[in-house]
């Protein structure tokens, strides 16, 4: 009576593909195969808690839509084809073009021995410049930002730390829907007394739960921040010692943000906010004890993005408020392994670490450590995946060929119009994911890879902490690692040797011995529930939660003002265009949706997107909730289904970007952000109509 | 002739056992045996995972693996029950010895009735127990109060009302009152726990009463039912379990430790449901703390009642999908389908990504109905009160009043 197969079950403890937060929980494997979530109580981030995206993280595993088989395009269809096909085809027009005709994209999805073994093979075996990921679309902002003020660009504090503030601003984080477990730190810090202040365009869960909800229009984050600043100055607020000891530039801050332009009265007419309430946050965040920051995409996905940032950091040093606990500057990160993505060094300007490209000895440290015969890139600065689609949309001809992978630009990135065209201008595309993507679908080759249960690795989350990845199960078909499937092409091109491990293990290590923030990592170590937070530069380093405890990152150990000056939004509302249009996730979905539009009760919470209207400006377009309306703005339009609720001030829209038949970055504008070239998602000029004759 | 009723103290008669196990290894021996003796077809227990804080299930099917399973962890806050219906089919297809801490036993018994798991095939070997302590509480526990690094003990017991740290270099106990009055210690819901001694298992084993020359080298065993008395004669006749009666004076000592703890469990209880305060207020704090429920599932994938293939709160007519928080009636649903029910095993609390009291509100209801209609969940085989009502009875009933309020709380 007894079946065989029923005798096999285990749990596979790993860590989540989601959000940055990093939550581990446990793969249950039945008979082989991935059939559920359960929790892994041991975890010091999540104790075993997880969001529903967690709990249902083992849905798209084994979906049948999985790609199993290399695809090569001919006439126009995909046939199916041996890897030593694919390889041989990928090979050869690889071996075609310059360097600087080639383009690589990493994914903020994979591992980092991945993102590392991408960088490699975009400077090593491609020898081009042009490598980048969709960081340039979250965090580009922030790291730019948080680099020229303290000296490092990334979240300052940890996870566990938020819950021993005594004032927390939210700005620009829905943190409830898009960091659950972190917004979980929010209210445990509530719990012991402490106050939270919010700031957002719509009334979101997290609005709920703050003491202080002030709605503001979107894109007016410096004015409020300088607001705040000038009040706290006004008043004798500031931390004088903390300014004299460890800062510099204070004077040209004090002078921009004591402008009449900044008193409360006028920055409440820009932002929307009653001076009341911005009087009762600036005076709750300057008196406690310690206040921190949470924020993400709100503040990073403008033109000013750089600008958000270094307000951010301006007010946690006019207050004082870093380097200690409950304290900091918490820069949500969105995607599981962005911030190993940029640790990595899948960015155009950096290898492994931060260490610049454009750096001689850099250069030549990496150059040595790989051995390629040939040599590596030049030491020149590449595009971002930004400049990248610009380029290719309107400059024809200069970039030929590009190398995807775990990415999906024709859904995430803005302007969707502007994007189709860029990629369509590509000779030679190679996409590997897990599904077939829309931007799967333009390529020329499509290699199937495993998924995150299907592989060991290192992903580092918001928290610089680096969790492990363990394997689950077997892949699908005749899927393939993503390291494996980067280091059998380049074999066949001929650099076996730079590409010969065997395990992630041997990557991690040579990942170690080339960055010195990870110097002190290994699997062993890592293995461990606590794992540990870069920067580890010893094996006996134990990590570390919190920075600048003593000083900044910069060689002067100073932190560094920037006078920043309110800037509107590339595009603002206008006769038109009368309505601010602004986008984001929902608790339910992940970003394109090739995953979670896969995981049948995250698809049954919130099966198409829709845009949010205020009631008042629904009556006055005559439209009523649920009905499909057009929505449009100077790239393109889109009919989605309406939702008229009071959560969303007057005069903005929001819509979620995850839903490819009423995509809203149609409408979003490509617009950059100077310095990070970052796009403008979070705010665009729109306008909706009803649809006639439906 | 082993009979149901006789209160034993055993020990095993294998020396491998006795070395890693407490209490003389009865347990692991009896496992073992079943095993071994092809009685059952697998274990399924708990082992230690990456340290002494982290509890692993475990499906066992080769007898020598049974020595990853011995010892208690107390910081293993895990419920069973549930994983054998989700991944074991049941039971229904496969014989199992499972230890089972009360909250397991009971969690057994609720699934056994609604028919997810099999009680003919399983063997359940009750351990007692004082409560559990959430791992990542016990490691703030050890560094903010003991004083030492969690990553140097190696063992911790609850033993004589204190939990007790063994490190590198010393020992250390502190009062279980003292650590849970400053919000320390056990999670709430084993504070509020009255099943301590797992009688309803089929041998109901632990250290309470083992006094003289086997203090601490036996354990106490009540034989509690045929199935129990079957294994443990079994065991004793091939020889890998020892046993001796149990001295009267442990007999007494072990009730004496028990009524204790019964005496806690109600203190607990006063203290947490006069928090929750009564009526209008309770529903408010409710709604309250309800408010940043993020509808994560994991109340309702972990609770030993939950069973519905097709759950009420995932139709679109009751609960409208996609808001966050979910409207009330997500909560609703749960109380009216599980708290008749509830065995107060703490998952929904545990679990919850927001740390929602959802186990304090559900037990508090739980004993409500307790009170006024007499079902005590997890002990037996009786049904639960909604299994008795007559639906038709019931809705005419509602019918006569004219409303679709059974009862108008906010009157």
């Amino acid at each position: 009576m007894l079946e065989e197969n029923t005798m096999d079950v285990k749990y596979v403890q790993t860590t989540c593909p989601y959000c940055g937060t990093g939550c581990t929980f446990n793969l249950v494997v039945k008979d082989g195969k991935v059939v559920d979530t359960a929790p892994y109580h041991r975890s010091p981030v999540n104790e075993g808690k997880v969001c529903p995206k967690g709990t249902y993280a083992h849905e798209f595993v084994n979906h049948p839509d999985r790609l199993t088989v290399p695809l090569i395009k001919k006439d126009g269809k995909f046939v199916e084809a041996s890897w030593d096909e694919a390889y041989d085809l990928i090979a050869k027009k690889f071996k075609q073009y310059k360097p600087d005709e080639c383009a690589c994209l990493s994914s903020a999805r994979v591992s980092n021995e991945e993102n590392y073994v991408m960088m490699k093979f975009a400077r090593g075996v491609m020898k081009t410049r042009h490598i980048d990921h969709c960081a340039r679309l979250c965090h580009a902002s922030t790291v730019a930002g948080l680099a020229s003020t303290f000296g490092s660009g990334a979240m300052t504090n940890s996870i566990l730390d938020i819950a021993e503030s005594k004032c927390m601003f939210i700005l620009g984080s829905n943190t409830f829907e898009q960091h659950p477990l972190i917004g979980r730190k929010v209210m445990q810090a509530k719990a012991k007394g402490a106050k939270l202040i919010y700031a957002d365009p719509r009334f979101t869960p997290t609005a709920r739960q703050a003491d202080l909800y002030m709605q503001f229009r979107s894109g007016s984050d410096v004015a409020i921040l300088n607001g705040m600043m000038q009040e706290i100055i006004k008043n004798g607020w500031e931390d004088k010692e903390f300014i004299a000891k460890r800062t510099k530039d204070f004077d040209k801050l004090k002078e921009m943000v004591m402008k009449p332009e900044y008193s409360l009265e006028n920055v409440s007419s820009i932002s929307g906010i009653p001076v009341e309430q911005l009087k009762t946050a600036a005076e709750w965040f300057a008196k406690a004890e310690s206040a921190c920051i949470l924020y993400s995409m709100g503040i990073t996905q403008h033109t000013t993005g750089v600008d958000n940032v270094r307000s951010v950091a301006n007010i946690q040093m006019l207050t004082g408020n870093l380097g200690k606990a409950g304290a900091g500057v918490n820069a949500l990160r969105g995607q599981n392994n962005v911030q190993g993505a940029c640790d990595m060094g899948a960015l155009p300007v950096v290898f492994t670490g931060y260490q610049k490209v454009i750096d001689e000895a850099a250069h030549k440290k990496f150059a040595d450590a790989w051995g390629f015969p040939d040599g590596i890139c030049e030491a020149k600065n590449g595009y971002e995946v930004t400049t990248m689609m610009d380029v290719l949309a309107d400059k024809p001809g200069e970039l030929k060929c590009m190398f995807i992978m775990g990415e999906n630009p024709m859904i995430s990135d803005p302007d969707l119009h502007h994007v189709e065209k860029a990629i369509k201008n590509l000779e030679f595309l190679v996409v590997q994911d897990i599904f077939m993507t829309e931007t799967s679908e333009l390529a020329d080759v499509v290699l199937p890879a495993c998924c995150y249960a299907e592989k060991d690795g290192t992903q580092t989350s918001t928290e610089r902490r680096v969790q492990m990845w363990r394997t689950a199960q077997a892949p699908p078909g005749q899927a393939k690692l993503d390291w494996q499937i980067m280091s059998e092409i380049a074999a066949k091109m001929g650099y076996e040797k730079q590409f010969a491990w065997k395990s992630a293990e041997e990557i991690f290590t040579e990942i170690a011995k080339v960055t010195p923030s990870y110097a002190g990592m290994n699997y062993e170590r890592l293995n461990k529930p606590e794992a540990l937070h870069w920067p580890c530069p010893t094996v006996e380093h134990p990590g570390t939660p919190i920075l600048h405890k003593e000083k900044f990152a910069h060689p002067d150990g100073l932190g560094q003002f920037f006078a920043v000056e309110f800037k509107p939004p590339a595009e603002v509302p206008d006769a038109e265009y009368p309505f601010i249009l602004t986008t984001g996730r929902c608790l339910w979905h992940w970003h394109t949706g090739t995953m979670t539009r896969r995981s049948d009760d995250l698809e049954a919470e919130e099966p198409t997107g829709w845009i949010e209207i205020n009631p008042e400006d629904a009556k006055a377009l005559g439209i009523t909730d649920k009905e499909i309306v057009r929505a449009m703005t100077r790239r393109g339009e889109v009919n989605v289904p309406a939702r008229v609720t009071k959560n969303i001030m007057k005069g903005v829209m929001f819509m979620p970007f995850h839903f490819k038949e009423c995509a809203a970055n149609v409408l979003t504008n490509n617009a950059l952000d100077p310095i990070a070239k970052i796009p403008e998602f979070k705010a665009c000029a729109v306008k909706v109509e009803k649809i006639q004759g439906a | 002739m082993v009979a149901k009723g006789e209160m034993v103290y055993a020990w095993t008669s294998d020396a491998d056992i006795a070395a890693k196990a407490e209490c003389g290894g009865a347990v692991t021996g009896l496992l073992k045996f079943a095993l071994e003796k092809k009685i059952v077809d697998a274990v399924f227990a708990i082992k230690k995972g990456q340290d002494i804080y982290d509890a692993v299930p475990a499906l066992i099917t080769n007898p020598a693996d049974l020595k990853d399973t011995a010892g208690s962890l107390h910081c293993g806050t895990l419920l069973l029950s549930k994983l054998v219906k989700k991944y074991l089919d049941g039971a229904n297809n496969m014989k199992i010895a499972m230890p089972v801490k009360g909250c397991d036993m009971m969690g057994l018994y609720e699934l056994a009735k609604r028919q997810q798991v099999n009680l003919d095939n399983i063997i359940m070997i009750g351990v007692n127990c004082g409560g559990t302590v959430s791992p990542i509480t016990a490691r703030k526990m050890i560094a903010d109060k003991f004083g030492v690094d969690p990553n140097v003990v190696h063992k911790e017991e609850i033993d004589k009302g204190q939990f007790i740290i063994e490190y590198e270099g010393g020992h250390k106990g502190i009062s279980i009152d003292e650590l849970e009055e400053e919000g320390y210690g056990r999670r709430s819901n084993c504070r509020r726990c009255k099943l301590k001694i797992p009688r309803q298992a089929d041998l109901a084993c632990g250290n309470w009463g083992v006094i003289g020359d086997k203090a601490g080298k036996a354990t106490f065993v009540e034989v509690c039912s045929e199935k129990g008395a079957n294994l443990l004669e079994q065991a004793v006749k091939a020889g890998v379990i020892k046993t001796e009666k149990a001295d009267p004076k442990g007999i007494e000592i072990r009730k004496k430790v028990e009524s204790a703890m019964l005496k806690l469990g109600d203190k607990w209880r006063a203290k947490d449901f006069e928090g929750l305060g009564e009526g209008r207020a309770r529903l408010e704090k409710i709604m309250k703390e309800t408010s940043r429920c993020i509808k994560c599932y994991q109340c309702i994938d972990n609770c030993p009642i939950c069973y519905c293939v097709e759950c009420s709160t995932k139709k679109p007519y009751l609960v409208k999908p996609g808001e966050v928080p979910p409207n009330f009636m997500f909560h609703l649903i749960r109380f009216a389908h599980i708290s008749d029910s509830c065995i107060n095993c703490g998952q929904c609390q545990e679990l919850c990504a927001m740390d929602i009291p959802n186990a304090l509100f559900m037990h508090a209801q739980q004993t409500e109905l307790e009170k006024m209609f007499g079902y005590t969940p997890g002990v037996n085989m009786d049904l639960p009160l909604m299994a008795l009502v007559e639906e038709r009875e019931e809705r005419d009933r509602l019918s006569a009043t004219g409303s679709d309020q059974i009862f108008d709380i906010f009157k």
